[in-house]
């Protein structure tokens, strides 16, 4: 059986499918899906003339001419995703060769530069998601220290602004109170930011290319103020410190503007080159600083300020990734946040942070370029954001907490106010991550095992924390979001200086906390497994019907086994009947010349398109045909006997191979093609008028109408259809299962314990996000 | 697949001493995919075991001080040391600079580590870098300091200072600089020390000469300690004040003077406020004419505008006799009040109410208007809300009663925090309020014709 050519990104290398190209093949076959018409509609209008639409039963003596409605009956009988091992027929062969030139060349360009752009794009993201840079989650405080909201983005495309009011019980676990109210956004939420300014508290969204600004009452309510829409797609916000409502937007083109509510959009930067050196990085950030008129400005390689009500142009580099802070070759600045908040008798009011793959600078912006404070924290993962909070008693340092994407954590604190330096007070100490929270769940099966550890593995994305000012024990709550929507929370008691002789603080969950997360953990493993995005297809059904059926007639195979099982003895041979013969599938014997031993001959001495160049020429010739298609019925015969027989025997054995997915492997329910009119209107254009009602005709017959199973509209398949069923239902309810368990956890309330983090959670997130692919138009 | 994973690996430079890094194409590194894709990165070689073995014992440690359990910190690092017989001669360098940094932090902390032992660990140290010598000698004074052993920190840095290695690089001797800055600083240290025993000491004392004998000899080794240094460029802030205070000691103004300039204007030094502030500083001692002191700080005005010698600069440009001083003088007190630092500073609003009024007085609106324009769509949110006139009248009147006087006069009778400050009945204020009012009646800037 001979792999069928998949369109080639590139004229690379003839490697074995890896996993890797396996990835590669979901973009493009959602592409092909998300896109058929762009894809598919000019080749069809190239090659009109090689389909007879009518259904006519007339043959037509040309060979280059098919007939669709044979072709699509043979198609019909397909998986959606079944594409390089399908079962082959004659015509779809011929399909193919008349196509082959056609396809081959332009689908091929096309894709493989779409796909070239969507690679490089994943393959930075991979290197650095800088997405959610400052952090989806916010803690909004409320009318008491005790009681505050956390915001953060839910459901499978992070569109859900979610408001989870939270009470802080001093000396005890926090309670959830009741259900999170819902905001739904028509994009991704990628950064939450919260501030409150002269008492009133603003929550600023940023998403990838809308931002939007709402107040938050006194009672906890959001009312919206406005929302911008960012053509270029905005790569950060932030909320001034000093002035209600003001914010500083940033965007991939290099712009950056300040925006009130109340005066609109004013923008004060605009530079599409990097600061210092060139880096092809478009992130952009900006903060404020200690006047309310000036800015800063940060790429990858620089920090600068900025006066917004300068001349434009002018400014002075706060921090520069050179010798002066002596930075290491391929540093690169990934956070800078102003330190400086404006309470009653503001602390840090000149300090910037400045965060680097490898560093935390802190920067004085009185004395710029020269940084305060360096200190390396070789966190394993990169630092995307960072939270100052007030000195948790009189007199003591300030908690500075560094978050990385893949869960770490690391606690600083910050000494020094007013004229001296600021300093680091004690070593940094690493907080427990999510990940090690594994160890106190307690042991389950390996692939619940697995499922678990995957879940707390999640990247997080964001990070809030406060200290609520009670009375008796100051205690650092902090909650951590994870891309799969777990909010996961650990507080922190402060401990007199330790002594040179005490153990370091042991980590440990509270009763409640332990009830929590089994509560989560079954909610969890109640869920069934996300069916794999991509699968190998399975074999054509109505082949492997045509063969069952003859084999009914001619064996006895299900009698007997049935009547061996009621009786309860032992199969024997001639009850099933005559056994499926073992080994490989017959070869095509070999003609007198054998062209697949020869294009693998030629492949083999590297002179592969010589070959194809000749088959073209001489294929073309009208003395080959005949001989071609006789191997052609040849081959195919072949396949459906063979297909027959795997199928057949896969009630009893395992999959037949690990490249191949099992036929239980479900594949994917389609997705809703794009608009039907609108790919008929494509397809009809450049028709002659009489044939278009045929076309249309055949175009509702298309597999890709998603609301008729195709299990059912073929009558003739009896155990197609029960596959089809069985499938079907399955993913409906990995749809529906969401509901239920999130409502439970939720009002399972919130969690603590003295150190350890526990979950809660939202425990179906399909899939991440399943983005619509950057190469569609 | 294959053009991208080749982008990602560059062949380090050599100076490079870290941990091979995995570079983008952009020239970013990024030390977290290293786990990832070592295998690539070694040329599809697999690391050697014993490079692996150490790799995971160097994390161990790491992770081991961020969690402070210094015991196992110290028992992985026990561990290892055997990095110092790697075959990778780069490794085998790299690795006792290392070991110096993690060895040292967990002896900073460890229950059981002494003075002894973290001074045998550090000579130990300096032996096995030849390269480090200076490097650790110069932490490892500052770790004695850090214990009050000043004798002890002051030998070291005596040693270090003669010791050579092969030829005299520029890095080499950057630090000498800066151990001899170091040397300087102790003696300094004992210097003004005696300098605090003379002053408690009778003129005409027998043991007078020989005290005073003995700190010339300090200060003549001193200078020559620290003015190396000074010279170089960089933030050498304590070096400079201390030296310069000898200078001064001694009579040698003119010395003093020249390194505070040259300290102060040197483009070649970062920009540093500090600098200014010494030479203001010293000049004010010196009593230097009011125009030269009103230079220096109209630098420091332009570098921080928002420091707390900007109140003494608008006293001395209200004095001064030029009328564009008068000018500036008002624009300083509006550039301190633009700082969220600076928002409560009473002293301030109380000169800008005063000078607010003197210069409209003077006939001076056009300054007034020219201020405020750039400022009043913002400083209404900024300074003037009626949340800050609540919080204020509650938390200090007298600063509230300052604002609304600004605030009555910039912006109008109408504006919210003067009708509250008006409004409010106080016992005490109720003369003042009523002495406000009439101000801004008289003086407010919208409009002046009424």
């Amino acid at each position: 059986m001979r792999r069928h050519t998949w369109p080639r990104a590139y004229s690379g290398s003839q490697r074995p499918l890896d996993p890797f190209l396996c990835c590669l093949l979901v973009p493009l076959s959602r592409f092909l899906w998300d896109h058929g018409d762009i894809a598919f509609a000019p080749l069809g209008k190239l090659m009109l003339e090689n389909f007879k639409l009518e259904g006519a039963r007339s043959r037509s003596k040309k060979k280059t001419v098919v007939s669709v409605k044979s072709l699509l009956q043979d198609l019909g009988g397909h998986q959606p995703w079944g594409c390089p091992w399908a079962f082959l027929s004659y015509r779809q062969r011929r399909f193919s060769i008349i196509g082959g030139p056609v396809l081959g060349k332009s689908v091929a360009s096309l894709l493989g530069a779409l796909l070239h752009e969507e690679l490089a794009m994943r393959w930075e993201q991979l290197l650095l998601d800088d997405a959610f840079t400052g952090g989806a989650l916010a803690w909004v405080p409320g009318r008491t220290p005790q009681v505050g909201q956390l915001v953060y983005p839910a459901g499978g495309a992070l569109d859900t602004l979610c408001f989870q009011e939270v009470r802080l019980p001093p000396g005890s676990d926090p309670q959830a109170l009741g259900d999170p109210g819902h905001i739904r956004l028509r994009g991704p939420v990628r950064q939450v930011v919260t501030r409150t300014v002269q008492g009133e508290s603003l929550l600023a969204v940023r998403s990838d290319y809308h931002c939007a600004l709402w107040k938050v009452s006194k009672q906890g309510r959001a009312a919206p103020l406005q929302v911008l829409q960012v053509g270029k797609g905005a790569t950060g916000i932030s909320l001034s410190p000093h002035l209600p409502g003001e914010l500083a937007v940033c965007s991939r083109s290099g712009a950056v503007c300040l925006w009130t509510p109340q005066d609109g959009l004013q923008q004060v930067y605009k530079d599409p080159e990097t600061l210092v050196f060139c880096d092809p990085s478009p992130w952009r950030w900006a903060d404020f600083t200690a006047h309310p008129r000036v800015l800063t400005v940060g790429d990858r390689t620089g920090v600068k300020i900025i006066d917004t009500q300068g001349p434009p142009g002018c400014g002075l580099l706060l921090f520069r990734g050179g010798a002066e802070a002596s930075c290491r070759r391929g540093e690169r600045v990934l956070l800078t946040q102003y330190l400086g908040e404006c309470g009653p008798e503001p602390q840090l009011p000149t300090l910037h942070l400045i965060c680097t793959q490898f560093s935390l600078y802190l920067v004085d912006e009185r004395l710029p370029l020269v940084p305060m404070l360096k200190w390396e924290h070789n966190l394993p993962s990169a630092p995307l954001w960072a939270r100052l909070l007030p000195p948790p008693c009189p007199g003591c340092p300030r908690p500075l907490l560094l978050g990385g994407q893949g869960g770490h954590l690391q606690l600083l604190h910050l000494a020094g106010e007013g004229a001296s330096a600021p300093r680091l007070a004690g070593p940094p100490q690493s907080l427990p991550s999510s990940s090690d929270s594994l160890s106190a769940f307690p042991l389950l099966e390996p692939k619940s095992q697995w499922r678990l550890q995957e879940r707390l593995k999640a990247p997080t994305i964001g990070l809030a924390a406060t200290i609520p000012s009670s009375a008796s024990e100051p205690v650092l709550s902090l909650f951590q979001l994870s891309a799969a929507g777990d909010v996961f929370h650990q507080h922190l008691h402060l401990q007199a200086d330790p002594g040179p002789h005490s153990r370091a603080p042991t980590a440990s969950w509270t009763p409640q906390a332990t009830a929590c997360c089994s509560r989560w953990l079954k909610a969890l493993l109640d869920v069934p497994p996300t069916p794999p995005v991509w699968a190998a297809p399975t074999f054509s059904h109505r082949r492997l019907l045509g063969c069952m059926e003859q084999r009914k007639v001619e064996q006895k195979g299900p009698e007997g086994l049935r009547a061996a099982m009621a009786a309860g003895r032992l199969l024997r041979q001639q009850d099933v009947g005559s056994p499926p013969s073992a080994g490989p599938p017959p070869a095509p014997e070999p003609g007198p010349e054998d062209e697949l031993s020869a294009r693998l001959e030629a492949a083999w001495e590297g002179r592969m398109a010589a070959w194809w160049e000749r088959q073209q020429g001489r294929s073309s010739g009208p003395g080959r045909q005949p001989k071609r298609r006789k191997r052609r019925t040849q081959l195919s015969s072949t396949f459906s006997s063979l297909s027959g027989r795997l199928d057949l025997s896969d009630a009893t054995s395992p999959p037949h191979s690990p490249d191949r997915a099992s036929p239980e492997a479900r594949p994917r329910p389609p997705v809703t093609p794009p608009s039907q009119e609108s790919t008929q209107e494509l397809w009809a254009r450049g028709v002659p008028s009489e044939r278009q009602q045929t076309l249309r005709d055949y175009m509702a017959r298309l597999p890709l109408r998603g609301d008729a199973p195709r299990g059912v509209s073929s009558p003739l398949s009896g155990t197609s259809s029960v596959r089809a069923t069985r499938s079907r239902p399955q993913t409906l309810q990995d749809g529906t299962a969401e509901l239920p368990p999130r409502r439970n956890t939720r009002r399972g309330a919130a969690v603590s314990s003295s150190q350890t983090s526990s979950v809660w959670a939202t425990p179906s997130r399909q899939q991440a996000l399943r983005k619509k692919p950057r190469m569609g138009f | 697949m294959s053009d991208f994973s080749e982008e990602l690996i560059r062949p380090k430079t050599e100076d490079d001493q870290e941990e091979s890094c995995v570079f983008s194409g952009t020239g970013m590194s990024f030390p977290w995919l290293q786990k990832h894709i070592g295998t690539v990165a070694t040329g599809g070689k697999k690391e050697k075991d014993f490079a692996q073995t150490t790799n995971a014992c160097l994390s161990f440690i790491q992770e081991a001080l961020l969690k402070h359990q210094w015991q196992q910190a110290a028992e992985f690092m026990h561990s290892y040391f055997q990095i110092l017989e790697d075959s990778d001669s780069h490794k085998r360098q790299a690795a006792p600079e290392i070991i110096w940094k993690l060895g040292s932090e967990i002896l900073f902390y460890h229950p059981k580590s002494n003075v002894e032992t973290f001074n045998t660990f550090a000579d130990r140290m300096k032996n096995i870098g030849v390269l480090n010598y200076l490097k650790i000698s110069l932490q490892h004074a500052l770790y004695l300091l850090h214990h009050g052993m000043l004798e002890d920190a002051n030998r070291n840095l005596s040693h270090a200072e003669t010791w050579r290695y092969g030829e005299k690089s520029s890095s080499q001797e950057v630090l000498i600089n800066l151990i001899q800055a170091y040397k300087g600083l102790l003696q300094y240290y004992t210097w003004s020390k005696k300098k605090m025993e003379l002053s408690t000491l009778d003129e005409d004392d027998y043991a007078y000469n020989t005290a005073s004998q003995n700190m010339l000899n300090h200060s003549w080794k001193t200078s020559v300690n620290l003015c190396a240094l000074i010279q170089t460029p960089g933030v050498w802030d304590p070096f400079v004040k201390s030296y310069v205070e000898m200078l001064e000691f001694y009579g040698d103004q003119d010395g003093a003077r020249e390194v505070l300039t040259n300290y102060a204007y040197d483009e070649k030094f970062p920009s540093n406020p500090n600098a200014h502030i010494y030479l203001y500083n010293f000049l004010k001692r010196e009593k230097a004419p009011r125009e030269k002191l009103i230079s220096v700080l109209k630098i420091l005005y332009q570098i921080v505008p928002s420091h707390k010698l900007m109140l003494e600069f608008h006293r001395l440009l209200r004095k001064s006799e030029k009328e564009d001083h008068h000018k500036l003088g008002l624009e300083v007190l509006f550039g301190v009040l633009d700082f969220a630092g600076c928002t409560k500073n009473i002293t301030a609003w109380k000169y800008l109410a005063k000078y607010l009024r003197q210069t409209l007085m003077g006939n001076h609106l056009a300054w007034v208007q020219e201020e405020w324009n750039s400022r009043k769509n913002w400083w209404p949110g900024f300074h003037f809300s009626s949340f800050w006139a609540k919080s204020d009248w509650k938390e200090d009147k007298a600063l509230a009663c300052e604002k609304a006087l600004v605030a009555g006069i910039l912006l109008g009778k109408g504006c919210r925090y003067f009708r509250f400050i008006s409004k409010q009945d106080d016992e005490v204020l109720r003369k003042k309020i009523k002495r406000i009012k009439k101000s801004v009646k008289k003086h407010s800037i919208v409009n002046p014709g009424l």
